[in-house]
């Protein structure tokens, strides 16, 4: 069964198009990542699934709900968590308070599991939440009725690193325990240590939909050399490397700068220990290598353009 | 808390207008008072007679303290109902719960009924015991009567708000707009009477409850509070629609 479907779904609202004609699945039991630039149409994609704005064409089901039909929605609902990107909260109501709300509503099964591992100031007034705190309780808030479906709206926004990698290990013991996952993203990496597919949405259109070790090889990582001692560039001269810019700074007047380098960046896709190989005889000040930024990713393989 | 904060508000306006009312009886004879007055203003606030307690209350209390100040206050509030909650990001996370978006809107709707039945309930023994305090004698059925009809013209004036509350997406727009519209249908209720154009007023919620008639005559308009009754129903279901239908 398919846990979330979409058929040529479309918002237009006259002078933007939010979301074209996007057709795509998420299988029931898969992490799906939802990745493309802030603006890119992410958010107005999972409002729609919610039925919270009406698409202009097309249609999609949610746990084979029509998204269109309100009653048909509210079924489904029941087996549905949902994370928006900014949570907001009655700010008069105490923590305790909202779960009691959300308990009402829609049960609790596992609320107490929740509070443990995110932790949420449960006695004070959210007025006096920090964003990161308003997280944790709207992460407690998306599970508490254990949900069959997820849908995660940058969910890791506003939480320090040590409660990103809390969630990211609960994501994956919920998908283990058979949870579908969909969650939008800017970040690829965050995306990459949880998805198994990516679907990637620019300017309201899906790129392209892969499993994500096919992206990962495709989006390349961002590598930055520094070195004492003028490093030849023929050296650099094996596969994956693109956009390479070199300088010779300071350097001698007996070496031309376009045959050697001190500094150099470039994005390299091929295979990391190739390099680090070539590069070993030589004596380094500095080498970083990181996540292409997402961007880049686009610009590189799904063509450039201003309105990213 | 905030009816409460409300109840005592209102309490003291009404303690205020008590305890200032001897003075006015003993200075002036008649209605020499009232005869100062300019005629428009006595127009505009309904003004029948400041010698009687009961005339005096229904101006001051019931006219200036109702009509106009708790109707605006329940139209503001309800006009922040839905606006307040789309606008503060809130509306998202109650939408993703299990619930129709009729319902929703009605339980908001209906838990303006908490203050509005609050101080109704709260502030005729305040107005008895006030009158007593001060020797004069008021009809006890009829302060009860001012208040229960004052009900259905209140969540009225709520409806005006609530309607706004759907149509704007900012709260503070939709306050504004309730806030505006609530007064200039008072003021066009109260202008255009006697008047050729007097019937336009037939469409606002004001002629269908009046103090005066009630402290003074004795008289409960059951008819103006089934009209309030089926308008305010209008209001909500009309909102109702409108909110079922638009993007959050």
């Amino acid at each position: 069964m398919t846990a979330i479907e979409l058929e040529g779904l479309t918002k237009d609202y006259g002078e933007v198009l939010a979301n074209d004609d996007l057709t795509f699945s998420v299988e029931t039991g898969e992490v799906f990542g939802y990745l493309g630039p802030n603006g890119a149409g992410k958010t107005t994609t999972i409002r729609m699934l919610l039925g919270f704005i009406s698409p202009t064409a097309g249609t999609g089901q949610v746990l084979g709900h029509d998204i269109r039909d309100e009653r048909a929605l509210i079924e489904a609902k029941r087996q549905i968590g949902y994370l928006s990107d900014e949570p907001g909260f009655d700010e008069q109501a105490t923590g305790n308070e909202i779960l009691e709300l959300h308990a009402a509503v829609k049960g609790d099964e596992r609320s107490d599991e929740l509070l443990a591992l995110f932790d949420p100031p449960m006695d004070r007034q959210i007025r006096e939440y920090s964003r990161g705190n308003v997280q944790k309780l709207g992460l407690v808030t998306t599970f508490m009725h254990d949900p069959e479906l997820v849908i995660l709206d940058e969910p890791t926004s506003g939480l320090d690193p040590l409660m990103k990698q809390r969630f990211a290990e609960f994501l994956r013991r919920e998908k283990e325990n058979g949870v579908t996952v969909f969650f939008s993203s800017h970040i690829l990496s965050e995306v990459r240590r949880l998805c198994d597919r990516v679907g990637i949405i620019r300017g309201g259109e899906l790129v392209t939909i892969e499993p994500i070790e096919t992206l990962l090889t495709r989006s390349g990582k961002a590598v930055r050399i520094q070195s004492e001692t003028p490093i030849p560039l023929t050296v650099l001269d094996i596969d994956g490397v693109h956009d390479l810019e070199s300088s010779l700074p300071g350097g001698t007047d007996d070496i031309d700068p376009s045959s050697a380098f001190t500094e150099c960046a470039f994005t390299f896709t091929g295979d990391i220990n190739q390099l680090l190989a070539a590069l070993s005889e030589y004596d380094l000040l500095d080498l970083s290598i990181e996540e292409a930024p997402l961007e880049d990713v686009f610009l590189r393989f799904y063509g450039g353009g201003t309105d990213v | 808390m905030g009816s409460l904060y409300l109840s005592i508000g209102m309490a003291l306006l009404a303690a205020m207008i008590i305890w200032v009312y001897p003075s006015f009886r003993d200075a002036f004879d008649e209605d020499e008072l009232l005869a100062a007055y300019p005629q428009e203003l006595i127009q505009l606030f309904d003004v029948q007679t400041m010698t009687a307690l009961e005339g005096f209350l229904a101006f001051e209390l019931y006219v200036f303290g109702w009509v106009i100040l708790l109707g605006l206050y329940f139209a503001y509030s309800a006009a922040g109902v839905i606006a307040d909650e789309v606008d503060r990001g809130r509306m998202d996370s109650l939408l993703a719960m299990p619930v129709s978006r009729r319902r929703l809107l009605t339980e908001k709707f209906a838990s303006l009924g908490v203050p509005i039945v609050i101080v109704n309930l709260l502030l005729p023994p305040v107005v008895l015991v006030g009158a007593w305090l001060i020797d004069e004698s008021l009809s006890v059925a009829d302060v009860f009567a001012v208040h229960l009809l004052s009900i259905p013209y209140l969540f009225a004036c709520a409806g005006i708000g609530l309607v706004c509350s759907v149509v704007f997406d900012r709260s503070s727009i939709a306050q504004r707009v309730a806030l505006g519209a609530t007064f200039a249908l008072f003021l066009m209720e109260s202008v255009l009477e006697g008047t050729d154009y007097e019937a336009i007023g037939a469409l606002t919620p004001m002629r269908y409850f009046d103090p005066n008639e009630i402290l003074l005559e004795g008289t409960y308009d059951l008819v103006g509070a089934g009209i309030l009754i089926a308008m305010t129903l209008l209001f909500v279901v009309g909102s109702q629609f409108w909110f079922a239908r638009k993007d959050i």
